[in-house]
């Protein structure tokens, strides 16, 4: 699999590929009841996850307005 | 596993193959229904997600088995356990008297508006001492402050065995001092033996189940 040509299709792989970090991190941490899955859970998988929303939110507001066509 | 927790990660396990999709196929959101999927996948499932797994982390946080799991608290589990009445949180713990499955949790939480925020916060301390600090030996274990009475009466406050026990009314100024928090419930001659874990090598410990 490769990174699309499109910026704002490429900006919107990168912001899955952090959610689907963030949410395998959720997943393996909730597997277990340990103080460390629960940091684990909490630094790692929310830092992945407040990236990939940030990422894609980003890509919304960057997107450029197509150029105006000339009428003449 | 409980059922919660289970539904939790076959949530986030559903939300990462859509994403997968759309990570594979990007050409997807062109669309107007792609966009709107994208809104979802990309941004509504994963705070779904995130929230369910951070309130279902703070929940289990609070059970007896999580605090029990590091291992310098091991001996204030056998302490539950202790034969004798005359242990506090041992005569909690058999007796029902708080909920086996959140013991720690019940009696060393802050009934306060923000107790249970306060609570976790400590556990955080707990667990920097614990990994990145030489830690105490688990007898040399001291609260962070003076065990308030509050977190006794959250459950005593009114019950007749409380209010009218013989050595609670043998003084008629004990209990009004135990409400104000003057006279500690755990204090020297009332309720002091609470887990009192270097002496467990010499006590005997219950087997049964709570």
């Amino acid at each position: 699999m490769s990174l699309s040509a499109n910026p704002l299709e490429r900006r919107l792989q990168l912001a899955g590929i952090l959610l689907i970090l963030g949410l395998l991190t959720e997943a393996i941490c909730l597997f277990r009841a340990r103080p460390l899955s629960f940091l684990a859970f909490i630094i790692i998988g929310g830092t992945f996850l407040f990236l990939g929303l940030l990422v894609y939110l980003l890509s919304l507001v960057s997107i450029k307005p197509p150029s105006p066509k000339s009428d003449v | 596993m409980a059922l919660a927790t289970a539904l939790i990660i076959a949530l986030v396990l559903i939300s990462i193959a859509l994403i997968g999709v759309l990570v594979a196929r990007p050409g997807l959101t062109a669309t107007q229904g792609g966009k709107v999927m994208a809104f979802l996948v990309l941004f509504l499932l994963p705070i779904l997600c995130a929230g369910l797994g951070v309130s279902s982390e703070l929940e289990r946080s609070k059970a007896t088995k999580f605090c029990l799991s590091c291992h310098i608290m091991e001996p204030y589990g056998q302490s539950l356990r202790v034969d004798d009445p005359t242990y506090l949180a041992a005569a909690h713990f058999q007796n029902h008297r708080v909920p086996a499955d959140v013991a720690c949790y019940t009696c060393h939480t802050n009934y306060t508006m923000f107790g249970s925020t306060k609570a976790k916060m400590a556990g955080l301390r707990h667990v920097y001492v614990y990994y990145l600090t030489k830690p105490p030996a688990p007898e040399n274990i001291k609260l962070h402050e003076p065990y308030s009475n509050r977190e006794c009466l959250h459950c005593h406050l009114g019950a007749r065995s409380f209010e009218q026990g013989a050595v609670h009314t043998a003084d008629a100024d004990l209990l009004p001092s135990v409400k104000a928090n003057k006279v500690s419930c755990v204090s020297s001659g009332c309720h002091e033996t609470v887990h009192n874990v270097g002496t467990l090598n010499k006590m005997k410990l219950w087997s049964g189940q709570p």
